[in-house]
This record gives structure tokens, sequence and C-alpha cells, in this order.
């Protein structure tokens, strides 16, 4: 019964919002969309229709699991994000401009919106090598293919220690251990970075998404 | 935020999709619009999937051709040429002859590390071809950079230096009888007469310069209607810059006598411009508890229906898809939508699916998705909404999805609630438009602005009409002789309609669509249905959702419109019945066939083969032929009429979601034999893309 009240309190706060950013922006454009939708669920944290969420550096700290902030390579540009959802351990992130992110415990599991996504990976295999140390995995990752298919790779990942690297952000040196994932498989090799906090969570990464949308820098507050 | 410190530190190259074959060098394009060197054709192919549009221009041909690489092995050309040609005498010009034409390559030998690429082409290959040729060719390439051509030629490949026919039997050539009809194929003319070697090379300087040495074995003869081009000597060489891998630019002195500029546009439906698209992300699953996903039934006063529904259809308009009815029981949501946004409805149903995972209450575990297009449902989608929560971003999510989904026909219309409350009735726009058009005689421009406005009485019944302004026919475009004296005018005519300058009404009609039983769809339009005619048309088509074919009958009854088009049917005085029994085949591999049985517009009685090549991502390359019962003396050139269809979707171009494509019919001709009535709303065209085959097609597009 709770559950349904909330969701009912989401959808009438959220169709407030819908209705006003309909009504403000006759012709929505497809940026914004899944703020809308974050905004037309949840009622809360909805960024205004394609545009940035803004955090301050006081909101970043002040709210741990709150936001990430994700540098799309590619594009030399920083976004905010928020959560949309939580599917078990995995947390989809959302931004203002239209591009959402997918992990599971900080391993990039899958992308949207942008040119060439990950539209689904494995994740757990790396998640426990980076765990123990290191190790060696095999993870398959989907793309999606210019003739709406799905490709598949699969492939063999070497994750080592790379000893202790403090990340600098925010004026504010974290201590941290760094691990490099190196893979390769039919067509694609890549590297990922992960950062990891002395409690073990992940603070921060470069992870490979596709040729055509590069790398994200995420940062985890 | 402070710039990391490891930018270098991380590598990544990959190689999506299949590699492209061994052959590194890029395809160059002659100046007959097909891999060539300057006028002669090479052996080696460009890569499948290839759509190559090419202007060039030499003294006394222009021509235009799009080239198509079927299959890697087999290519196809259309090409329209504005051409000087000598008179029957030989001995004067007649300027500015507007040819059309075929070609064909067929790659017998795939080049190897010592065997040459070797091909079998028949150039411009249907009468009256006054280009036509036939080579056998060979292409190997030495190192890197260089490729070595050689061939054999006939007809107009076999002029220069030719010699006796190696082959015996075809020694001499038939000459083309003016008084024939042209467009048949010349098949007893293929391979026959004089044969004539030829060969060149291609250099590839870089990636983007190249050069090219020719020797050609073209004489251009000054024969009765052979091409009036000069030519001195056969060498020839010329220079190609690509500005990337879509264009390719290139300057020729050939001959020793002028200068030829070529300019092509290349695109392959394989490798899409917008990559795997820019949309922005769907909104994700929303995971329902453990308790909600146990309920077996949910509270319909806390919960009421009308909001639920008010919610789906907000949150689903934020994705471009209008709900339009919505159906709830203690575990299932059936849901019907019209999607305008998305070129694949694999990946409406996959975001309405999401939405729907947003405001469903937990009990209800199995989501209904049916695809609505004028007003009809055309296909279910069963999806379990736990299959939705356990494959989202999983590898594999959407084979393993779309394995367990259900496709059938759309449910019961009565038991839809009603979800457009306030459903815009009217709409308008103005469009500018363009349009090319080639008629006996030679090319023809118009451009112009049109206002389209339609105004539903129900979502099936539709009011809707089209008035255009043109913006440059000033009388200018009169028909030529009427070709074909025994036949009504239906297409012949088509220049003198709307040339007086003032607005005409293009279409106006009312329009019933239905679904009169499970997998049997009905239309039937009344009014001005399209520039020329009027009248009434129906039709119905069965087609199983889960079926690859599909089957269909049209009947019209029709009067020609005036010319001014107006209102009125007084000027020709011509009605006729015609309608066509229709087969549609989804062939798969890509393969899409049409066949159309019946009566056409002049009464002719006769049949249309359709083929399509339609790639997923819904790049469409088609050709069709018409045969009917008219005489082809009595059809006048071009015998029969067959054209080519080319379609690309917009979002393969920009990657942004869009319904819309890009396309253009290459007629060669609007004779008055085998014409068909131009209606809008064509079943099969609004249903199929909702259907299995087509929905599977995309489903990689489902998650996206």
């Amino acid at each position: 019964m709770g559950a349904v009240l909330e969701m009912m309190t989401a959808i009438r706060a959220g169709l407030i919002l819908t209705t006003t950013l309909m009504m403000s922006c006759s012709a929505i454009s497809d940026s914004g969309v899944v703020g809308q939708v974050v905004g037309a669920v949840t009622g809360a944290e909805a960024p205004p229709v394609g545009q940035q969420i803004n955090a301050s550096e006081d909101d970043l700290l002040d709210n741990p699991g709150t936001f990430l902030r994700v540098n799309i390579r590619d594009l030399d540009r920083w976004t905010t994000m928020v959560k949309a959802g939580e599917n078990g351990t995995r947390t989809t992130w959302i931004g203002g401009d239209g591009i959402s992110i997918t992990e599971e415990n900080g391993v990039l599991a899958a992308t949207r919106g942008l040119p060439r996504d990950i539209m689904g990976a494995d994740t757990a295999a790396t998640w426990q090598a980076i765990r123990a140390g290191g190790g060696t995995v095999q993870k398959r990752m989907d793309f999606l293919d210019d003739q709406d298919q799905i490709l598949a790779r699969v492939l063999q990942c070497r994750i080592v220690s790379a000893g202790s690297d403090p990340v600098n952000r925010l004026q504010r040196t974290y201590p941290a251990t760094k691990f490099e994932e190196e893979c390769t498989g039919e067509g694609l090799s890549l590297t990922n970075v992960y950062w990891l906090n002395p409690s073990g969570r992940m603070i921060r990464s470069v992870q490979a998404v596709s040729p055509d949308a590069g790398f994200l820098q995420i940062d985890v507050f | 935020m402070q710039r990391s410190v490891f930018l270098g530190s991380s590598a990544m190259t990959l190689v999506l999709g299949l590699a492209a074959s061994a052959q590194e060098l890029p395809t160059t394009y002659s100046i007959y619009g097909t891999p060539g060197l300057l006028e002669m054709p090479v052996a080696t192919t460009a890569p499948e999937g290839t759509l190559a549009g090419t202007l060039s221009y030499r003294d006394g041909l222009f021509q235009a051709v799009l080239d198509y690489q079927l299959t890697p092995r087999l290519s196809g050309s259309v090409r329209y040429a504005i051409i000087d040609l000598y008179d029957g005498t030989a001995a004067g010009i007649v300027e500015d002859e507007f040819e059309r034409g075929f070609d064909l390559k067929y790659q017998l030998v795939e080049e190897g590390s010592y065997v040459p690429a070797i091909a079998i082409g028949l150039r411009d290959f249907l009468t009256p071809g006054r280009l036509q040729s036939e080579y056998v060719v060979a292409s190997k390439s030495i190192g890197d950079s260089l490729v070595v051509t050689a061939g054999l030629g006939w007809g107009a490949m076999g002029s220069e230096g030719g010699f006796d026919n190696p082959i015996s039997s075809r020694a001499d050539r038939p000459v083309f009888d003016e008084s024939e009809p042209g467009g048949q194929s010349a098949s007893d003319a293929w391979f026959a007469g004089d044969a004539a070697v030829f060969g060149g090379l291609s250099y590839q300087i870089n990636d983007s310069w190249g050069v090219q040495a020719e020797y050609s074995s073209i004489a251009y003869a000054a024969d009765a209607f052979a091409p009036a081009v000069e030519v001195e000597s056969p060498y020839s060489i010329g220079v190609t810059y690509r500005q990337s891998d879509n264009l390719q630019l290139s300057l020729s002195a050939l001959n020793g006598t002028t200068l030829a500029f070529s300019g092509t546009y290349m695109l392959n439906a394989n490798t899409r411009p917008g990559r795997a698209g820019l949309e922005t992300a769907p909104a994700p699953v929303n995971l329902r508890s453990n308790s909600a996903r146990q309920a077996t039934t949910w509270d319909r006063s806390a919960t009421p229906p009308e909001s639920l529904r008010s919610a789906l259809a907000a949150t689903m308009a934020i994705e471009g898809l209008t709900l339009t009815g919505l159906e709830l029981t203690d575990r299932t949501a059936r849901a019907r939508f019209i999607n305008r946004r998305y070129r694949s409805n694999a990946q409406a149903i996959g975001r309405a699916a999401r939405m729907m995972s947003q405001i469903m209450p937990g009990a209800i575990e199995v989501f209904i998705l049916e695809p609505e297009d004028e007003g009809i449902g055309l296909s279910s989608a069963r999806i379990a909404r736990s299959d939705l929560e356990a494959l989202e971003n999983r590898p594999g999510a959407a084979a393993d999805l779309l394995a367990r989904t259900e496709f059938d026909h759309a449910g019961n219309d009565a038991t839809l609630a009603d979800a457009q409350a306030d459903a815009a009735a009217l709409s308008w726009g103005f469009a500018p438009f363009v349009e090319l058009s080639g008629q006996s005689g030679g090319l023809t421009a118009d451009a112009g602005v049109r206002l389209n406005a339609s105004y539903a009485f129900s979502p099936q019944f539709i009011l809707s009409g089209t008035i255009g302004q043109s913006l440059l026919r000033n009388d200018a475009e009169d028909p030529g002789t009427d070709a074909t004296p025994e036949l009504q005018n239906v297409r012949t005519d088509g220049g003198f309609y709307g040339d007086d300058g003032f607005p005409v009404l293009e279409r106006l009609t009312l329009t019933h669509f239905g679904r009169p039983a499970d997998d049997i769809y009905s239309r039937v339009s009344l009014g001005y249905l399209e520039r020329m005619f009027g009248g009434i048309s129906a039709e119905v088509l069965w087609k199983p959702v889960n079926s690859r074919f599909g089957l269909g009958f049209e009947l019209n009854e029709v009067a020609q419109r005036n010319t001014d088009m107006g209102f009125g049917f007084d000027e020709y005085d011509y009605s006729v019945t015609t309608g066509h029994l229709s087969a549609y085949y989804d062939l798969g591999g890509g393969y899409h066939g049409q066949l159309d049985m019946g009566r056409y517009l002049a009464g002719d009685w006769g049949a249309t083969l359709r083929l399509d090549r339609e790639y997923q991502n819904g790049v469409r390359v088609g050709a069709y032929v018409t045969q009917t019962d008219v005489d082809p003396d009595s059809f006048g050139e071009g015998s029969y009429n067959k054209g080519v269809v080319v379609s690309i979707p917009q979002d393969f171009l920009t990657g942004q979601p869009t319904r819309r494509a890009y396309g253009t019919t290459l007629r060669t001709r609007s004779g008055d034999g085998g014409a068909r009535l131009r209606v809008d709303g064509r079943l099969y065209d609004v249903v199929r893309d909702a259907h299995t085959a087509d929905l599977t097609d995309t489903w990689g597009r489902f998650w996206r």
C-alpha cells in the first residue's frame, strides 16, 4: 500500500511537472527526455529540459551517492548525472543532456545516448578481480551496429593493481588504489582504469565505451 | 573540475562490424558513373551496399548515374543522359537528346595473390542503347597503389581498333531499327560484332589523390544516331580527388580533344553516418519490490485507472509516442499507441514498455503493446514485465527478450479505454517542394510550396488535402507529340496539369481505414485522389502479423481530372475501372518481392513485378517492371514501365530519431501503358513495419 501511495504521489508530482514542461515548450525536443522522465516519475531531481544539472561543488561533496560527474572525452564535455533507477545492484544515472550510464560497483554496464552505446556488458567478473587485487576475466560487451543488430564482443581482460595513486579533485586529495584492466577481443582492444578508495569504493574511473563514443571519465561523489 | 592526469594512459581501437574486404584501394568512378578508369570499366567492385551518384560532363555528353553494388559481385546502374546525337544521315547533329539506360556488371573472379579480378558487364543494354557496350575486363593490383586493367569490349567499346569477334557465331552486330520501340532487351546485339581491346592504369598517390591513364576502345564514330562526341586519340589521362570516403571529384583530359569533369557522391547502406543513433537515453526500467511483484491484484480506488492512463499518456508523450487506448486487468496492461518518432517500431515498443514499468501497479506482470497507424491496431507484442526487469542492460538482452516476446494481431478495439481525450482533430502545415522530372525533351524542374491539411472525424476517418502553388511552372512545359495515340493520355499529359501558374488542388480525399477482421485491413478513399485522377479507391489486405506473405486487392473507379486541377472532370470525359491483386512476400535476407496483377489506368491488363533490397537500417533500393497487353509499338519509347526506387531514412544520415525518409523513383518514363493510380495510404506500407518480420529486423533497437 505504501508503495502504491508513493507511486501515486510521484505520478501526481510528475504530471504537474510534465504538463508544465509541455506547456512551456510545445515542441519538446529530444533533449531532456530523461530529465523529464525522472521528474515525471520521481517528482524530484528533475533537471530542466535540455539543460545541464547544476550542482555546486558543495552539492557534490555534501550529498555522497547523489551525483556523478562524467567527462565525455570525445566531446570534451562534463555532465552531471543523477540517479534515474536501480535494478538490483545496477544503477542508471542520467544527465540533463540526455545521456545515461548504468554501472554496477562503478563498472560500466551500459550507456545510452552516445553515438555507439554499450547496450549491455558483464561487470561482475571485473569487479571480483578488482576486489581480489587483480586477475584474468572474460566479459561480453554488446553494441548496436549500423544495421540495428546487436554486435557482441567477448573480451579477455587482465586486471592489475597499479598501486597507490591519489585522486585529486575539487581541491582535495583522496587516497586511492589504481587498477588497470586491459582487454582484447575480436577487433577490439581497450584499457579501463579504476581508482578505489581505502574502503573499496570506486571513486573514479576512465572506461571505454566504443570507438564512436570514446571514453568516459566517471567521478563518483 | 581538474583535468585528469591520465589522458594518455588509455588506448582503444575497435572495428565494429565486418571488416572491409582485402581491397584497400578506394573505388574510383568513371564518367559513366560505374567503378572504372575514365570511360572504361574495371573489374574491381565497390564495397557491397554502396550507392554512388555521379554527375559528369564531357563535350556533348552529360550523365547522371546511380550505381548500386547489390551484392559483393553484382552491381547495377541507372543512367539519365543528355546527349548530342548524329541524326539519321549521320551528317547533322540533334542536340540535347534525353536518354535513359541501365548497366549491369558481375564479378566472375575475385582478385587473388596471382589472379586478377575478372568481371563481365553490359552498359546501356536496352534498346536503343546509344552507348551500348559489353565487356569482359580483368584488373590486378600491384603493390599498394597501382592497379592495372585490361579488357575486351564489344559494341561502342569495340569500335576503336576493332577486330573480328572471337565469338565467331556473333560476327555481325545488328543495327538498331529506329522505328522499333525502345526499352527492349537488345540481347541479339550483346557481344556481337567487332571486338576491341582497352586498358589502363590507376595509381593512388595518397588517400586523397589518384591518377589514371587509359587506352579507350570507344571510337565515337560518326554513325547515324550515335553520340556526337569528338575524338582524336584513344589515350586519356585524369586525376581524382577524394575529399572524404563519400565524395570523389575528377578532372580528365579525354581523347586529346576535351576536358571532362565528374563528381561522385558515395553512401554505403552498411555504414550509417548517424552511427547507432543519437537519440537521448530512454527511461530505465523501474524495478518492482518483491512484495509488489507478488500481488495478484491492485487497488483501483487508490490507483484509479484514469490516473494511470493519463500518467502513461503524459510519459509516453515525452518519448514522442501517443497513447490512444489502454486496457487494464489485474495482471495485464494493454496499451495502444502511435509512434511518430522512431523509424523502428521495436524501439518504440521498447520505450513504451519501460514507461509502463514506471507507471503500472506492481501486480501487472504482462505488458501488451500495440502500435497503431491510421487509426488501426497493427499488431501486439506481449512482454513479461519480469523479463524487462531481469534483462535490462544485460548482454544478449535483445535476443533473449525477442525469444520470450509473443507477437500477434492487435486486440479488440472495444475494450480499450480511449486515452486520447483531446486529440487535435485538425492539423495543417506548409511545406516547400522541389521536383525534377524527365519527360521526352529533357529534364524539367519544379519548385513551390504546398499546404497540407487534414481533419480527423475519428482516428480512422480522415479528410485530408493538399493545395500546391508552383513557383516555376509558367506554362513552360508542354508534352511532346503523343507517342501512344491508341491509349488515353493517362500520364503523358501530365505536363499540362497545373501548368498555368495558379494554385492547384493536388489532392482532397476522404479516407477510411479499418480492420474488419484480425488479419484483414481495409481502406476506402474518395475524392481527388491524385493530380490526374479522382474517384473512389477501395482496398483490402490480408496480412497475418507473423506471416511473411500478404495478399491485397484494390479496386478503383476513377475519372481523369481537368488540367487546371480544379474540381472538374469534363475536359477528358475519361473514366476507367482499374485495380490489382497484389501479393507481397518478405523473401528473407533483406529481399522483398511484390507482384501486382490487374488493370491499369489506360484500361490495359498486365502485371508489375517489384523486387527490393532492404537493409535493416531502412535503406531501400528496389526495381520494378510492368508489362501489359499494350502492343509495344503503341507504348512508344520505353515499351513498358520500369524504374528504380531508392529510399534513405533521415535517421540514417543524421542519427536523430524520425520516421521520415528521403526517397526518389527513377523511372525510365511515365508512359500511358502500365500506369497505376497514385493513391495515398496503401495498406501494406501502413501495416508491415509493425509486423513480426520488420520488428525482428530492428529488434536490436528495443533497448536503445
